[in-house]
């Protein structure tokens, strides 16, 4: 199995997959999902609030602000020393204090934590008009995207099958299949069409280029369409709490950790007939 | 019990039996936020 990366930025990621299996694929997709970590505000305790949201609509549009995390500095509730009441190790906690005219930013939470801060301090949460007030105090907490979508690291995260274009001999670069290709994935050679280099990635197996070229009958057909099911193009993305490559790193370690219990558990099983 | 404002001209007010305002007769009363602490779960 190998990882080679087209693109690698603290919030985005590009990689192909390759040596593997359509099942691993989705695991590792899913995993990154629902099973890593991350800081989110989960209890938000009101003290005044006259603003035209009511609180349970303040309470759920500050639990989707993505809050930076660093997993070794806190742990989940349910794990911790404290037994879950809540302490410094498995929570951070924030205030807001406002009054309008203003427009409420989550730059205007105040994190006890500095490095628990908000992602942005753009996010909108509430427009106050002159008179109104909000003053909260908010409780965020560890947990996996499993429990609830605002645990949720990654943004968009999926993949499709690596993309094979295969330009058989009786190809006349007539140039349809490339004008119809709305990726620009193919260029019109000398003798017959052929993939621009680097841009087979880009190919979405829409197959126009197919219909294109098929005019005179499907046999006829110069080029082919079909995926390699051993390699995966993956694009992941951050909503910033975590990055990327500490995302991917958490999700393997995970997925082999599940695996060895797993075997343990079938060795036991067998070992016991 | 929490107490009523009057939406118009801004009394405070009582509910007994009708629900409209003693001081200007309107009809929409906002019921006033209580003095205690609310906590609620960001879901």
């Amino acid at each position: 199995m190998d990882i080679a990366f087209s693109r690698l930025e603290s919030e985005v990621a590009k990689f192909v997959l390759s040596e593997s299996i359509p099942a691993f694929a989705n695991s590792f997709r899913r995993t990154m999902i629902s099973d890593v970590p991350k800081l989110a505000i989960e209890d938000v305790i009101i003290y005044d609030n006259n603003s035209a949201l009511f609180d349970e609509m303040l309470a759920h549009r500050l639990g989707l602000i993505p809050l930076k995390t660093n997993l070794s500095e806190y742990k989940k509730k349910s794990e911790c020393s404290c037994g879950g009441e809540g302490c410094s190790l498995c929570e951070s906690v924030y205030t807001l204090s406002a009054e309008g005219p203003c427009l409420v930013k989550s730059s205007d939470l105040i994190a006890q934590n500095p490095d628990a801060a908000p992602v942005t301090g753009e996010i909108p949460i509430v427009k106050l008009e002159k008179g109104q007030k909000v003053v909260l105090e908010a409780h965020a907490e560890i947990n996996t995207g499993l429990e609830h979508a605002k645990w949720q690291s990654t943004l968009a995260c999926g993949y499709k099958t690596y993309p094979v274009i295969t330009i058989g001999d009786n190809c006349d670069a007539c140039g349809h299949c490339a004008d119809e290709c709305a990726r620009h994935v193919l260029k019109l050679a000398k003798k017959s069409v052929e993939v621009i280099d680097g841009k087979l990635i880009d190919c979405s197996m829409c197959k126009l280029c197919e219909k294109a070229c098929v005019g005179s009958g499907w046999e006829d057909a110069a080029i082919r369409i079909s995926s390699d099911n051993t390699k995966f193009v993956f694009v992941v993305e951050s909503d910033g709490s975590l990055p990327v490559k500490e995302i991917m790193t958490y999700a393997l370690t995970d997925l082999k950790d599940k695996s060895d219990s797993l075997v343990d558990v079938l060795t036991n099983i067998s070992g016991a007939l | 019990m929490s107490g009523y404002k009057c939406a118009r001209c801004k009394q405070k007010v009582e509910i007994d039996i009708n629900v409209r305002c003693p001081y200007c007769g309107h009809r929409i009363l906002f019921k006033e936020r209580g003095a205690g602490i609310k906590t609620v779960k960001a879901r």
